[in-house]
């Protein structure tokens, strides 16, 4: 169906704000694409450049190799889910569903049965003769769908469109949308700062941070490969943690040296951070990574400061100098609030980067 | 010690009372003028002047008719002392006829009050007691018939409220929604300065006003008088309609041109609508503002004055009555009320009582 390009892409509103800076991104055909990052990162802005809703100031849009960059919204062929869904108010779901298909000049007995199917698909057929306001926020939310797929649009936006409901209703909705989106298989640009949303949902994800990209990729690749310290923080509950350590470099072997533990890395990590000359490293590990062992077996010792049983397992945290890490640790065996706690890292699991540039470093090629 | 939950509801219900206490003292208040406007306008002369005012019009005249020094003596029943008081004493049936059409709203032939004259000679003048109704709407049917022009006026008074609406909405609401939807230098203070004309007594404005229109040839003409008014009514318009723009929320709008609207096509058939209610509000601000104006309009009309020159008019010279004047008001009225029920049942109805 249709291919988005945004080359050099860039926001400036003022002099000051730079709201996206020079973003390069191909959404593929197909694809099923999420913008993710904190509050402010340029997500909507993004989104709404691609609609024709915001000027750009600089750079190129392209909608199947057309330069879309100049053209009005309704020339684009996109459609999209607002965050506070825009459902209008004055007509009823019928009339919000066909409006868009009457402004499109589909002949009439045409919108009918589009607007029957899209109610069938995004269950909302029984109140077609309501107006928004007799309605439940999940249920406009799924009238702002169904207004979106009737217009079958080369390209899907959808700007946290799940961000309103309660967190069942939540997860009901993202299954569905990845249902709608198997079946009309439009291409999708998803944009939400709840990274579990962006894990659970996308074939790709983009990471965002003040207005430029900072990885891409397979919620796999971005979870488990982590470009940078900020994406391996940002994506992942509970975050990253982070270890500074001395390198040390003793013929061919590698020991990174915390105050707490000496690490001695196995011969093809050392192969792989070979090239890596600077002194000082960080180790990223996930807490998942960090696990619970025997004294002997054991890198370092310490007492748990708070523990979080969450049913399916438990969240231990616990003081290293001025810094909390945290364990996910299976839910037995139970372990205590100052209880003392014998750890060790996975050790193919481990990642390095540069605590200069924040890099990713050592990755096989 | 008394229970604490009778002791809840009895300050609760004293909380209540003190409430409608309020409320009704507000609304008499506000019911005051309107009530003595009503009841006046139905008064018959006589009964206008009367001190203390009543409180009800009655549309039945008891009168007495007797042998009197220069003629026939006429007494009418008077509320207030209880009595018959004597008012007009002659022989004149046609002068006799002339009060009662002026001062007690009865509209008797000659032949009539001679027929009660030959009554009173009959009994040797014996007095003969007699009742009259006369019509509801006497003092409309007057005020209609002694102001000759008061059907045009009311025409002009019409077309002069359309016009201010009409030109107050579109500029004014055109300027609400710039002000709503775009960020340009100097707003605020354009924003406050199209109040600042609101500031001027209305008569300030009127008498350059009359240089002004006399010079553009519109003096004495309805088009002159809605552009005052307009001048007057806009600032408030902008100001009303860009508060319900500012309520819309613009991604409503962006939708609509999302799935394939121009921008004036979005604001027509999304934006509009959606401002109906408030639009309205201030049409109705607009039709108040004009219709009810009279210092300009003495000033800037001559020969086709509007309506609320010839209600003030009634009060002017010797012929000055005002239970005419009250009921010219109410009919001046009449048309303001339906109007704004008119508006108002039509808001209601819009979208099943939803409002944005
Ligand atoms: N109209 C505007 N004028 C000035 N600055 C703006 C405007 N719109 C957005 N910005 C700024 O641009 C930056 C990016 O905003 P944007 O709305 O794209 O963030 P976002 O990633 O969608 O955030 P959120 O997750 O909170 O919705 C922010 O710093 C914001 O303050
Ligand atoms: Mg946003």
């Amino acid at each position: 169906m249709a291919e988005v390009q945004l080359i050099n892409l860039t926001k400036r509103f003022g002099r000051r704000v730079l709201a996206v800076d020079h973003i390069h991104l191909t959404v593929k055909d197909r694809e099923f694409l999420v913008l993710l990052g904190p509050s402010g990162c340029g997500k909507t802005t993004t989104l709404r450049m691609i609609a024709g809703l915001e000027e750009v100031s600089e750079g190129t849009i392209l909608i199947d190799g057309e330069d879309v960059t100049y053209l009005p919204p309704r020339a684009r062929n996109v459609s999209m889910v607002f965050q506070n869904y825009a459902v209008w108010p004055h007509m009823t779901v019928y009339e919000n569903i066909a409006y868009p298909l009457r402004l499109k000049k589909v002949p009439r007995d045409e919108i009918d049965r589009r607007v029957k199917e899209v109610a069938e698909l995004t269950k909302i057929a029984e109140l077609l003769d309501r107006y928004p306001s007799q309605l439940s926020g999940g249920q406009q939310q799924r009238v702002a769908l169904a207004r979106a797929i009737a217009v079958k649009p080369k390209v899907f936006l959808m700007d946290e469109p799940l961000s309103n409901l309660d967190a069942k209703l939540r997860v009901h909705m993202r299954t569905e949308l990845k249902a709608i989106h198997h079946q009309t298989q439009a291409t999708t640009i998803f944009v939400t700062h709840d990274q579990s949303e962006a894990m659970s949902m996308a074939d790709r994800i983009v990471v965002m941070r003040e207005g430029r990209i900072e990885q891409v990729g397979t919620p796999e690749e971005v979870y488990e490969k982590s470009a940078n310290m900020f994406v391996a923080s940002f994506i992942g509950l509970p975050p990253t943690n982070f270890f500074y350590t001395e390198v040390r470099r003793e013929n061919d072997a590698l020991k990174l040296v915390h105050p707490y533990f000496t690490l001695t890395l196995s011969p093809e990590q050392a192969a792989r951070l070979k090239d890596y000359t600077k002194s000082r490293l960080v180790l990223g590990v996930r807490p998942e990574n960090l696990l619970l062992t025997t004294e002997d077996q054991a890198l370092f010792s310490v007492e748990a400061m708070v523990v979080e049983p969450q049913g399916s397992h438990q969240i231990i945290a616990f003081q290293m100098d001025d810094q909390i890490v945290k364990i996910v640790a299976p839910a037995y065996p139970k372990v205590w609030p100052g209880e003392r706690i014998h750890v060790t890292f996975r050790p193919e699991r481990i990642r390095f980067f540069d605590p200069e540039t924040q890099q990713a470093v050592g990755d096989e090629a | 010690m008394m229970d604490p939950k009778i002791q809840y509801r009895l300050r609760k219900a004293a909380r209540q009372m003190l409430l409608y206490l309020v409320v009704l003292t507000i609304t008499l208040v506000i019911m005051t003028p309107v009530y003595f406007i009503t009841v006046l306008s139905f008064l018959t002369t006589r009964e206008a002047y009367e001190y203390p005012l009543p409180l009800y019009p009655t549309f039945t005249i008891r009168m007495k008719m007797e042998r009197g020094k220069r003629g026939y003596l006429l007494s009418v029943w008077d509320r207030n002392e209880q009595a018959y008081v004597s008012v007009l004493d002659t022989d004149d049936a046609d002068k006799m006829r002339v009060y009662m059409e002026t001062y007690l709203g009865l509209k008797p032939s000659n032949e009539q009050v001679t027929e009660v004259m030959q009554k009173v000679d009959a009994t040797g003048g014996q007095p003969v007691y007699f009742a009259w109704r006369r019509h509801i709407l006497s003092n409309y049917a007057t005020f209609f018939r002694v102001t000759r022009d008061a059907v045009p006026a009311l025409i002009r008074s019409l077309q002069i409220a359309a016009l201010t609406i009409a030109i107050s909405l579109s500029i004014g609401g055109a300027a609400g929604y710039a002000f709503a939807r775009y960020r340009f230098y100097g707003k605020n203070a354009l924003k406050f300065s199209v109040l600042f004309v609101r500031m001027f007594p209305g008569v300030a404005i009127a008498i350059p006003m009359v240089i002004i229109l006399a010079r553009i040839g519109l003096y004495d003409r309805p088009a002159g008088l809605s552009l005052l008014y307009s001048v007057g009514v806009i600032g408030m318009t902008v100001w009303i309609t860009a508060s319900i723009f500012m309520a819309i929320p613009v991604s409503l709008e962006e939708a609509a041109m999302v799935f394939g609207a121009t921008r004036l096509q979005a604001f027509l058939r999304i934006t509009l609508p959606l401002a109906f209610p408030g639009l309205a509000a201030a049409a109705m601000y607009a039709f108040i503002g004009a219709w009810n104006e009279t210092v300009a309009a003495i000033i800037l009309t001559e020969f086709n004055p509007t309506f609320s020159v010839v209600v003030y008019q009634t009060l002017l010279g010797a012929t000055g009555q005002v239970n005419l004047t009250a009921a010219g008001g109410m009919a001046m009225a009449l048309p303001a009320v339906v109007f704004t029920f008119f508006i108002r049942r039509y808001i209601h109805q819009m979208w099943g009582g939803v409002t944005v």
